[in-house]
């Protein structure tokens, strides 16, 4: 495939010069260099060749600013690099927002952080910050906002306008679920635009992990989705330890599949129940925390916490499993595997529950493909794409389980395929549990400081909401020079506007909870 | 002087201030207890306790937290219409106190029978779609007007139905006044000659007290609260209190008119009564605890094209059997 | 459409008869004020120093620093020590953790080179101002001693 593809674009793209990396060491396949007369040609052949865009992000080397496009296919992998040299001092690149929908809101993020302005998007506000900013905070140096850009970087505003009127689905709001605020203009019930604000937990993690190195960086990354704290956790380190080429003894190895698909099973549990109570049912949100939290006990047995576990370290675990966890994950399975005939009977066959649910914010794969959407929101659109299995890492590959699909693209889906991989998690951790190889669980000689080799990886673990992706830039001190991380639920709620247009309040209400949304992950 | 005041108490004018005064009592009694029994049977179905603190088995906990909600400054929102805002939680307890002027709880034990007694409660009852209107309109927030507005319509359609549903019944009692249908019962419940008159009536009685799963106008999760978002403390608490009262009328009307009311063997016929709305009352709570809520226009069209052609069906036929 | 009918009735039954089955079903929930879980031994509170295991009145904390350099929040505020007679380091006498911005990760127990730091089982984390969080650790490591 990506020799193919080398080939292809020589022959296709007019002076693109794509070279073949080795995927273990940067996770990715194939690099290319571009210049912003020519980046129109290579997306569209990307475009053409149905590529998505997994990761827009920028660099700055203080003597040049970079802008990485990642494009994958989403069933074979093939991951391309494509970086864009700019100048710092004039920075302007091309938008490709018109190509790929999902650059919209990259480009906004780019803009307000590194100043970078691309000609051709069609709304150039703040995304994250607000009530202005004097100078760009991401970049290495103190640069100043210009005040043509402070104009352009207002904020979000609704204007005045006849027979329609404004609705703030937030920053509090009951379904929200978090600080997520979306302006809604509404003709009656029926919505006419929907238009997502961000910002309101916004922390600047990036900005964070470099200042910071690599093992302190380490319990933030729990914080950013803290319903799936095991995969970010897992994610980061496996990103380091490739940047680091640290290698990982077995047991360890399973410990971390045990222990991410139990907290992914946590996840979805919470997400039945949040969504449930956003249809107005409010019992199952009872019934979901009583089967969670068995899962939290056995995790803070282990782990010391409940939420943010932090569990992992590079090169292995935190401590050691014992008898006791995985006594009692096994009885965890057990009681799981007897519970899903009582959200059967309680929940998925109810009429009223699928009549609030089928048919409604409908994906079709290409929509899916523009927007870069990914886990089960993606699945739901019937691409199988699940990266434990397309892009393994870990020891998924050794074990069997299949990855659910719907075949509608509706909300219903997306629940069934939830509740299906579920099961599927279950099903790992069976596996896991008889083949875990005894051993240490730690990996000999991890330095205490980390000082790995300049370049770059980027790392992709599949999280119980969709793809998470970590992009790490070295330049071989203690800490980062770089961290991008690829959210799953920030590309995922980039397609609400489009799903929300012309559908009552409820619906938008069910949509916007389908995507499971975790407001932290997207502002990070 | 007590001579005086028994005849006074004997005088229709007498009885009927000592009835009110009686509603007034069983108005906030019943809505405590409610409170405390929906926060209870909630708890346990979702295999908790619910309230406990307060009392033996927190029954203390409603009047506790009513002396909250009154200790709690009243907060009028700036740019409300005054007016409307303040009367609307006033003008909903009138339909509630007239209902259950016509209520039998007792072959003696009724404030009034009236000839029409059907009626006034029917009749009465949209007066709390007007208030729901006013609390919606005068809040002047988008959320609450969309509460409000869904609470008209939904009113409207399922007001309908709920007539419809026990028109069959006056028509086998003979009679419009409550205590006779109840009396006619003596042999046969008219739920077993009537069953589907009595669903679609109960069906339409959950409705029209905005109860899940139709409790659009308060949707939490779409309209924060819907009519009530601007309300706080005692006004409130108002809101409540009517919600709760209007859930025993619907089931009291229920039992009055299919459960056979008053009638009863051993004990006497109030403990049947109570029993009988209380069991229908819970019903109504176990319901909303297990079902998620309807799409508004789902809600709309069960109304109009499934409950308003089925009853209109039912009322054909008893009709048309009790002329043969 | 009648038999759709029907099945959606069924489902509204099927759901009346979970609900009402765990109404009569004991509850699950802990009773917190009147009965406390048992907290698992590798449970993560705040940090605490570790007294010394021949000589209980002694923390095993040198004041090195090391700690104060890996906190990613910058928590430990202030870490002193003396060196007392006849011995070949130092032992802490004031250890300052702001507990309010520390984030239980745990970087402070495993870089000390000394195994001078733990966790402690505390988890009733409330307080009127934020002073009351500012731990004194050594303070803290006596007074549990006198207890």
């Amino acid at each position: 495939m990506v020799n193919g593809l080398i080939e292809e674009i020589k022959a296709r793209v007019m002076g693109a010069e794509p070279v073949e990396v080795s995927y273990t060491e940067k996770g990715y396949h194939c690099a290319l260099e571009t210049s912003p007369d020519k980046l129109s040609g290579v997306v569209g052949f990307f475009d053409e060749k149905r590529f998505y865009l997994e990761c827009l992000l920028c660099t700055d080397y203080t003597d040049y600013l970079e802008l990485v496009y990642l494009f994958n296919t989403h069933l074979a992998p093939c991951r391309v690099k494509v970086a864009l040299k700019i100048d710092p001092e004039h920075p302007v690149a091309p938008s490709i927002a018109a190509q790929y929908a999902s650059a919209y809101w990259y480009e906004r993020e780019i803009h307000e952080f590194y100043g970078v302005l691309f000609t051709g998007h069609p709304n150039m506000a703040y995304l994250f910050l607000h009530n202005g900013i004097d100078h760009y905070p991401m970049r290495k140096t103190k640069v100043p906002v210009p005040s043509e850009d402070q104009a352009r970087l207002d904020s979000f505003k609704p204007g005045e306008e006849e027979d329609t009127f404004f609705i703030n689905l937030g920053p509090q709001h009951p379904s929200t679920h978090g600080v997520l605020r979306v302006v809604l203009k509404m003709d009656g019930e029926y919505i006419e635009r929907a238009e997502p604000v961000l910002g309101y937990l916004h922390r600047m993690h990036e900005k964070m992990a470099e200042n910071r190195t690599y093992q302190q960086f380490l319990p933030n990354t729990g914080r950013m989705d803290y319903l799936g704290a095991m995969s970010f956790n897992l994610g980061y380190v496996l990103a380091v330890e490739r940047l680091c080429a640290i290698p990982v003894p077995d047991r360890a190895k399973f410990v971390r599949i045990i222990a991410t698909e139990l907290n992914r099973i946590c996840s979805h549990l919470l997400w039945v129940g949040a969504y449930l109570a956003d249809l107005g049912a409010l019992t199952p949100f009872l019934f979901v925390f009583d089967d969670r939290e068995q899962i939290l006990d056995v995790l803070e047995g282990v782990a010391g916490s409940r939420l943010t576990y932090c569990y992992f370290r590079f090169g292995g675990l935190y401590n050691d499993v014992d008898d006791e966890f995985i006594a009692g994950t096994r009885a965890f399975v057990k009681r799981m595997w007897s519970r899903f005939s009582l959200y059967e009977k309680l929940v998925t066959g109810n009429v009223i529950f699928i009549n609030r649910t089928r048919g409604i914010g409908t994906i079709a794969k290409e929509q899916a493909r523009k927007y870069g959407v990914s886990g089960p929101v993606l699945r739901s659109a019937g691409i199988a794409c699940d990266l434990r299995k397309i892009e393994s890492y870990s020891a998924y590959d050794g074990l069997e389980f299949d990855i659910p699909v719907g075949g509608h693209g509706d909300v219903l889906d997306t629940y069934k395929i939830r509740i299906a991989e579920m099961e599927n998690s279950l099903r790992i951790i069976e596996q896991a549990l008889a083949k875990l190889p005894g051993g240490p669980f730690m990996a000999e000689k991890v330095p205490k400081k980390l000082k790995p080799p300049r370049g770059d990886v980027y790392q992709v673990v599949e999280t119980p909401r969709g793809e998470l992706g970590i992009y790490i830039v070295s330049d071989e001190s203690d800490g980062p020079f770089r961290m991008k991380w690829r959210v799953p639920s920030f590309s995922n709620l980039m397609i609400f506007p489009e799903l929300a247009q012309g559908v009552l309040l409820a619906d938008a209400v069910a949509i916007l909870g389908s995507l499971d949304l975790v407001i932290p992950e997207i502002d990070r | 002087m007590v001579n005086d005041l028994l005849k006074l108490a004997g005088s229709d004018a007498g009885k009927m201030v000592i009835g009110l005064v009686g509603v007034l009592l069983f108005v906030v009694v019943n809505a405590l207890l409610l409170t405390w029994a929906e926060r209870k049977i909630a708890g346990h179905m979702q295999r908790r306790i619910g309230p406990k603190e307060v009392g033996p088995f927190g029954l203390i906990q409603p009047i506790a937290d009513a002396l909250k909600l009154l200790g709690k400054e009243i907060l009028t929102p700036a740019k409300v219409d005054k007016p409307l805002y303040y009367l609307a939680p006033t003008l909903i307890f009138v339909p509630v106190l007239v209902s259950f002027i016509v209520i039998p709880f007792d072959a003696s034990l009724q404030v009034a029978d009236i000839n029409v007694g059907i009626l006034v409660i029917l009749a009465f009852s949209s007066i709390t779609i007007l208030s729901i209107l006013m609390a919606g309109w005068g809040s002047e927030n988008k959320y609450s007007l969309i509460g409000a507005i869904r609470s008209v319509a939904q009113n409207i359609a399922y007001e309908i139905p709920m007539l419809l549903a026990l028109l069959p019944v006056v028509m086998l009692a003979n009679s419009l006044s409550l205590r006779e249908i109840v009396e006619k019962q003596q042999g046969l419940w008219f739920v077993v000659i009537q069953p589907l008159a009595f669903i679609i009536y109960f069906i339409a009685g959950v409705a029209e007290t905005n109860r899940t799963p139709f409790d659009l106008p308060e949707a939490e999760s779409e309209l924060v609260a819907g009519y009530h978002t601007e309300y706080s403390g005692m006004r409130f608490a108002l809101f409540f209190l009517a919600e709760y009262t209007n859930i025993f009328i619907v089931s009291a009307i229920a039992a009055t008119f299919f459960l056979g009311g008053y009638q009863g063997p051993v004990l006497p016929g109030i403990v049947w009564f109570l029993l009988k709305s209380y069991l229908l009352v819970f019903v109504i709570i176990w319901l909303r605890w297990t079902y998620p809520r309807v799409r508004f226009d789902q809600l709309l069209n069960f109304a109009w094209k499934g409950l308003i052609p089925l009853a209109f069906l039912n009322l054909l036929i008893t009709g048309g059997l009790l002329k043969i | 459409m009648i038999y759709g009918f029907i099945q959606g009735a069924a489902s509204l039954i099927a759901g009346l008869g979970v609900t009402i089955r765990a109404f009569f079903q004991p509850v699950v929930t802990c009773q917190y004020p009147r009965e406390v879980l048992t907290i698992s031994p590798r449970f993560r509170g705040h940090t605490k120093l570790l007294a010394d295991a021949e000589n209980p009145e002694k923390n095993k904390c040198t004041a090195c620093g090391i700690c104060v350099k890996g906190c990613p929040s910058g928590s430990i505020k202030k870490v002193e020590g003396e060196k007392r007679e006849g011995e070949k380091r130092k032992t802490a006498t004031e250890y300052l953790l702001d507990y309010t911005t520390c984030s239980q990760c745990g970087i402070c127990v495993e870089v000390c080179p000394f195994d001078a730091l733990g966790f402690s089982h505390d988890y009733n984390g409330a307080g009127y101002k934020r002073e009351d969080f500012h731990f004194d650790l050594v303070k803290q490591l006596k007074r549990s001693k006198v207890q």
